[in-house]
């Protein structure tokens, strides 16, 4: 898959703007209008994202950084309770000490 | 998000480590999607091999299609998508209905397979399984969703409900899968599978409903092992880890 990574470092804000981005284009604008979405804010419970659908938004996340970041690396060692727990704040924190050990 | 064009359909696949000299791929169970591999299980493989893992038709993000849900159909997709990416030989993994996908497979093209694991895969003559798949109602999806899924812990929100709702009533009502998986009753008679010599790991949840499908597969493989995992039919979320490297475990040896 092309990757088109950004070797731009990019601030909380930046990250978290980036990310509603991509929920936005996941389950798409009429339920994203419906929602605050927050740095709190979980995938699988606020957000009611489902599985595939989360997969689809890393792949976006991948994508977006490519190289920079191991983020099936860093997901896979998650259980389930994390997984579902996991929100928008521990993924920009991951991608922060990603840039910040580049 | 790679969608694939495979006989003039698009099917959504996911792929890690595509260097790897060997390949894995892995097929996910009915009503489900890739994403039941795609955390946990696929990455740890994907340490040593090429892994690939793609959307049955009308699941997750594949195109919906609405025939073609017997087991020569579906093994004559996997046939097709494994042309479209090059793979002459795979190790394959199959989950409750791709685990009958993943036998089937080993059953009409061994030449295609280098080892099978099959997990959880049910006796389609089994009237629970049947069961399932001929009283679909929106109660049933919520009995369901409340009395299975706590297993997995997963609570579905009103949004997901929806849409497995919809993806319900569509492979329900409007598909062949009811007819086709009913024709597919015998499929455990078939004589190729007592015939079959491929090495094959059978992982079932020892408090599984389908633990005695295991146990008569054991029985119809020569080369099979069949190890019991505590859980019930939803192992692959209940103990990802454990099912990860010990396919793993199977497939490098």
């Amino acid at each position: 898959m092309d990757t088109i990574a950004t070797t731009q470092k990019l601030n909380n804000d930046e990250i978290f703007d980036l990310m509603k981005q991509f929920i936005t284009e996941v389950i798409g604008e009429e339920f994203v209008e419906e929602m605050d979405i927050t740095p709190k804010s979980s995938f699988t419970k606020d957000l009611e994202m489902d599985s595939i659908e989360i997969v689809s938004f890393s792949e976006k996340i991948k994508t977006h950084f490519g190289e920079q970041i191991d983020f099936t690396g860093w997901l896979s060692a998650m259980d389930l309770d994390q997984l579902i727990n996991l929100n928008l704040e521990m993924i920009i924190n991951y991608i922060q000490e990603c840039q910040s050990s580049k | 998000m790679p969608v694939i064009k495979v006989n003039n359909k698009d099917v959504h696949i996911q792929e890690l480590n595509k260097g790897a000299a060997e390949t894995v791929l892995l097929i996910h169970g009915m009503f489900s999607n890739l994403s039941v591999y795609y955390f946990n299980i696929a990455p740890v493989l994907a340490l040593h091999f090429h892994v690939v893992m793609y959307d049955l038709k009308s699941h997750g993000m594949s195109e919906r299609t609405l025939e073609g849900y017997d087991l020569n159909s579906m093994t004559d997709d996997l046939y097709a998508l494994m042309e479209v990416l090059n793979l002459d030989k795979v190790h394959l993994a199959g989950y409750s209905f791709g685990g009958l996908i993943a036998l089937k497979m080993a059953v009409r093209f061994p030449e295609k397979l280098r080892k099978l694991v099959l997990i959880e895969a049910p006796d389609p003559n089994d009237d629970k399984t049947r069961g399932i798949i001929e009283e679909y109602s929106r109660e049933f999806l919520e009995h369901y969703v409340a009395n299975f899924t706590d297993t997995t812990k997963a609570k579905m929100g009103k949004r997901q409900m929806d849409r497995n709702h919809r993806m319900y009533e569509y492979l329900f009502y409007q598909t062949s899968i009811k007819k086709d998986m009913i024709q597919e009753s015998d499929f455990f008679n078939a004589p190729e599978i007592n015939t079959m010599k491929k090495d094959t790991l059978l992982l079932y949840g020892s408090a599984s409903n389908c633990l005695e499908a295991g146990r008569q597969l054991h029985k119809k493989i020569s080369r099979s092992d069949l190890i019991p995992l505590d859980g019930d039919h939803n192992i692959p979320i209940q103990e990802p880890v454990m099912i990860a490297e010990l396919v793993s475990g199977f497939f490098k040896n």
